[in-house]
């Protein structure tokens, strides 16, 4: 409880319940949690865990039935709905496994989206620069249903990073993608943690995308059970994984 | 804005039904608007050339509030138009009575018949209209007349309210009407209504100047104000197409709204996913809802620009046909609008802007997290908001209705109207409640079949989609069932009742005339009334009324029970009665009779005697007739027939262009909700390709259910309309105090529910085959 600097977000016994009654699944049990400002932690663990859960909790998408989110310094408990959007459109990024454009939109347009939607007209090369870091600098004119996968996935990153939020949350972002384009996304967070101080929290299933990680948390039924520091090797993580595993299978 | 563009630009598709609806929607409109804003009151051409007229005193109101201005006495409008001819800058003077005049032609009337009752005149007057001779001299002898259309010297038949006259010709004239004698045409007149001025010098200062003259004695009409004298037909026949045009627009306004809401709550449905990451990326609810409106906006605005300069086209195009069916006078033209062209694209826009408000506010609504959802789940169709408007509908629907028999006549259709719409509102709103048993129902039969059970499965999951294309098709069938029903019920207990009012077997009629002669009345053994208008003097000032004189009746007048009590009158009581001749008697109360002929029954001769121009009605025979010109005879069941089948046309022509008009709504509704449901459905007929279905299947399939969803819509239309009805029934039955047949109008609803079929099987096969 010292070295209390600010931390990009910070979860305190958040509690998920879905359902009532027999049927009620609880996706998240007062789980505490800490993601400091420029680190880079992936999120693992068995599908139904309460990966993606977490993250709309911490990303202010979904609302936690019990405990308190914070991020930036800012609970999340108590606001509005419109000042909750406010508070994501610029402090918190967001990349999906797929569906994360709006079709109408080209590339420009859709990163440049939440600046707009901010009220702000994007700076002269503001966009530009941002596509040209992904690497997408001649695509800007382009429909989603124009570019590959992997091309819109870089786009989905280009536009969580615009507004150089807080943090960045990924819920399987290489999900759907091949592994060469799985790789190029991969490089392009570690670029941005590395480079600009991006925070990003990321849930995967693969070992290999996970190592791109510092630090990896591993759920199980809703609760953190391990967590992996420093510099991390997809084979520690896959012998971690193998553990809880084969203790959830002893304990089941 | 500009994602608005992007939006609709992407998907117009989606947005194709509200642009549709707003094109129809802005095009009847500024139609409409400009033949209501052209049909202006104008004065009578043959006062073309007196920039001044001057009309008599208003003496008090009649029933319908109109101003009652009995006319000058001769000797009296001869004085002053005598004194207004030494006023300076005037030229001309001159008074203007009219009469009856209708000329024969191998003894059948010619030419308009309500026309005819102001086509004789003094010769004087036609210098009002700048009427010249262009042959022979001005009509000097009791027989002597100057018209238009005949050489001099040429003796023509004419028909006037005396009977059948033979008129020398003194002269040609180059403008309508027949022109006698100064002294001839104020003898035959009643009273003169109106005096013109032609005037030399500065038309204000000769107005100030007629006011100071004339007094309390008249009103001055210059400029605009002119056209208040404008024949008490022509203004009748402005306001019956009024009445159409307004009834148009309603109708227009409501439609649109309605295909807009639906239209637009599909497409939020359909575009969850979207607005989910929308919502998530940060836009704000309000965002999200102002995007909605933004895009609507758009559409709207594109809509007008091609409706209203389409409206506006056509509604020149539109002006004979409606002279023809007597809803404009005739030499009705169209003028350019602006007034209508732009307020009917700014109103498009509001109207879509109310449509799309319902699926906006849910459309903010929707979370973040729903980006995520992998197929947009069908949301509860039923939200709470539907259930209390649809409830609220349905009551205040049925109350109507139930309030009916108690309303005033006039207000009559318009509360059935409003009725019919509220509880087909309510019905949309609560039909997804009622579809999900409803489809059971009809696919019992075919539940056993592969296609049976796609259908039914996928119209219980799709209750929204069904329901979206249900609504349009119940609220055609409901209007079309309804309202044809409705006339056709009403129409054939008219007719019972209509006939069972005459005492006699059979009946002189006017021929083509707007009355009979006294010549042809005096030749026909049986009971007839004398038609005039008398303004009687009462406590609470003066009121018009339709008077009846009665030969035989014994001297003194017979107030009908109602007229009574209006005038605070009995028998015995002295009434102070001003005639259309403008002069003013007491005439003693006989009798109270609520069985009286008119509401003030008077002697014919007392009638005749103020009031020249008096014509008759019919004749209720009671022997042989005698053949007279401008008169038929025929069976009372006949004169019915025909009445009813005239007033009939004339409704006829109303419900058919209302029932075109929401027709052509469901057919965009229905089209383009199949449309948007088929295009979304696309994986699920891919799947079902690929589990082995040929396109045929598909097809059947599609068919099969849009069918469905047609018949739901038809099936509750029709119910809605029968239960309407029967509170129609009720209500006519009350105030005949006798019970009346229900008229069901099958072949309308079946012919509606026929179109609404095509369009429909068309609209859901035509996504499934482009992807092929
Ligand atoms: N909307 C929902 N309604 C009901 N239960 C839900 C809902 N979303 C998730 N759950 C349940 O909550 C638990 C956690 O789900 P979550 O999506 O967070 O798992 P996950 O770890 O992301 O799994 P995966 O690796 O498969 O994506 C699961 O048991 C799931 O069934
Ligand atoms: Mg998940």
């Amino acid at each position: 409880m010292t070295n209390r600097a600010t931390a990009a977000v910070e979860l305190q016994a958040v509690t998920r319940r879905y359902g009532t009654g027999e049927s009620a699944v609880t996706a998240l049990d007062r789980v505490d949690a800490r993601f400091e400002p420029g680190s880079f932690t992936a999120v693992m663990g068995p599908s139904g865990s309460g990966k993606s859960t977490l993250l709309h909790c911490a990303a202010g998408l979904d609302r936690a039935d019990a405990g308190r989110v914070v991020i930036d310094g800012v609970p999340l408990d108590g606001l509005s709905e419109r000042n909750l959007t406010r508070l994501r459109r610029t402090r918190v990024g967001f990349v999906f496994q797929s569906f994360n454009l709006i079709p109408a939109l080209t590339a420009a347009q859709n990163v440049a989206l939440p600046l707009r939607l901010a009220g702000r007209r994007p700076a002269a090369g503001e966009v530009s620069s941002v596509l040209a870091e992904v690497g997408l600098g001649d695509r800007a004119g382009h429909r989603p249903s124009e570019l590959s996968g992997g091309q819109q996935q870089r786009v989905a990153i280009a536009r969580a990073l615009v507004t150089r939020p807080a943090v960045l949350f990924a819920d399987e972002p290489t999900g759907a993608l091949d592994a060469t384009s799985g790789k190029e996304v991969l490089r392009l967070l570690r670029t941005a943690v590395d480079r600009h101080g991006q925070t990003i929290v990321m849930v995967t299933h693969d070992p290999l995308a996970a190592a791109h990680a510092d630090r990896v948390l591993f759920l199980a039924d809703g609760r953190v059970v391990d967590e992996l520091t420093g510099p991390v090797d997809a084979e520690l993580v896959a012998v971690h994984t193998a553990r809880l595993e084969a203790a959830r299978t002893v304990g089941a | 804005m500009s994602a608005a563009w992007a939006m609709v630009r992407h998907r117009f598709a989606s947005f194709a039904g509200t642009f549709v609806a707003v094109v129809l929607g802005v095009a009847v409109l500024a139609g409409s608007a400009s033949l209501y804003l052209s049909s202006q009151p104008q004065a009578p051409a043959r006062y073309d050339a007196a920039p001044i007229l001057i009309q008599p005193a208003m003496a008090g109101t009649n029933d319908y509030g109109e101003e009652e201005r009995p006319a000058w006495p001769a000797s009296e409008a001869t004085g002053l138009a005598n004194r207004l001819a030494t006023l300076p800058g005037v030229a001309a003077a001159v008074p203007d009575p009219v009469f009856y005049v209708q000329r024969l032609s191998g003894g059948k009337a010619t030419g308009d018949p309500e026309a005819a009752r102001a086509d004789g005149h003094a010769w004087s007057s036609a210098r009002l209209g700048g009427y010249r001779l262009t042959a022979g001299r001005a009509p000097e002898s009791r027989d002597e007349v100057a018209l238009s259309g005949a050489d001099p010297g040429t003796r023509i038949e004419v028909l006037t309210a005396s009977g059948p006259e033979t008129w020398t010709v003194s002269g040609t004239v180059d403008g309508p009407g027949f022109y006698l004698a100064d002294s001839e045409a104020l003898r035959r007149a009643p009273g003169v209504p109106v005096i013109g001025l032609t005037v030399s010098g500065d038309e204000a200062r000769v107005a100030d100047a007629a006011r100071a003259l004339i007094g309390p004695a008249g009103t001055v009409r210059t400029g605009a104000e002119r056209d208040l004298l404008e024949a008490n037909h022509v203004t009748r026949i402005r306001w019956i197409g009024a009445q159409l045009l307004i009834a148009l627009v309603t109708l227009s306004a409501f439609a649109t709204v309605f295909v807009v809401s639906s239209t637009c709550a599909l497409s939020a449905a359909q575009r969850r996913r979207e607005l989910g990451l929308l919502r998530a990326v940060g836009a704000t609810p309000g965002q999200v809802r102002r995007q909605m409106y933004a895009e609507t906006t758009l559409i709207a605005l594109l809509g007008g620009l091609v409706g209203a300069p389409l409206g506006a086209a056509a509604a020149p195009l539109l002006a004979g046909p409606m002279v023809d069916t007597g809803l404009e006078p005739a030499g009705f033209t169209v003028t350019w609008q602006p007034a209508a062209v732009f307020g009917a694209a700014l109103l498009g826009v509001l109207v879509a802007l109310c449509g799309v408000a319902v699926a906006a506010r849910r459309a903010s609504r929707v979370p973040p997290l729903d980006a995520l959802r992998e197929a947009a789940v069908d949301p509860r169709a039923m939200t709470r908001s539907r259930w209390v408007l649809g409830v609220l509908g349905a009551v205040a629907g049925a109350g109507l209705l139930a309030a009916m028999p108690s309303l005033p006549v006039s207000a009559q259709s318009s509360a059935g109207l409003g009725a019919a719409m509220l509880l087909i509102t309510a019905a949309t709103l609560l039909s997804p409640v009622l579809i999900v048993p409803l489809v059971r129902v009809v696919a019992w039969p075919v539940r056993h079949t592969a296609t049976g059970q796609l259908v039914r499965e996928g119209t219980l999951t799709g209750v929204r989609r069904v329901a979206a294309t249900a609504a349009p098709v119940l609220a055609t069938v409901g209007i079309t069932v309804l309202l044809t029903g409705t006339i056709a019920t009403i129409e054939e207990a008219a007719g019972i009742d209509a006939a069972a009012e005459f005492s006699t077997g059979s009946l002189l009629v006017p021929d083509g005339t707007p009355g009979l002669s006294a010549a042809a009345v005096a030749a026909q053994p049986g009971e007839s009334r004398l038609e005039t208008r008398v303004l009687i003097t009462h406590q609470d000032g003066i009121t018009g009324f339709e008077a009846a004189g009665v030969a035989g009746s014994g001297s003194g007048a017979v107030l009908r029970d109602d007229t009574a009590t209006e005038l605070g009158a009995r028998a015995g009581s002295t009434l102070t009665v001003r005639w259309a001749d403008g002069t003013t008697s007491e005439t003693r109360v006989r009798a109270v009779d609520p069985d009286a002929q008119a509401t003030v029954v008077f002697p014919a001769e007392l009638v005749r005697a103020h009031d020249p121009q008096a014509l008759t009605a019919m004749v209720l025979l009671d022997g042989e007739p005698t053949a007279a010109p401008g008169a038929r005879a025929m069976p009372v069941g006949d004169f019915v027939r025909e009445e009813i089948g005239e007033e009939g046309q004339l409704v006829d022509l109303f419900l058919w262009a209302l029932i075109g008009l929401t027709a052509g709504y469901t057919g965009i509704a229905v089209g383009n909700t199949l449309l948007m449901a088929t295009a979304a459905r696309r994986s699920e007929f891919r799947a079902l390709r690929l589990a082995g279905a040929g396109t045929g299947q598909v097809l059947r399939v599609v068919s099969a259910e849009s069918l469905l969803a047609v018949a739901v819509g038809a099936v509750l239309g029709g119910t809605v309309a029968g239960i309407s009805l029967l509170g129609v029934r009720a209500s006519v039955e009350s105030e005949l105090d006798h019970s009346i047949a229900l008229v069901i109008p099958w072949g309308a609803g079946l012919a509606v529910t026929a179109g609404c079929v095509a369009v429909a099987v068309v609209a859901a096969a035509v996504p499934v085959l482009r992807r092929r």
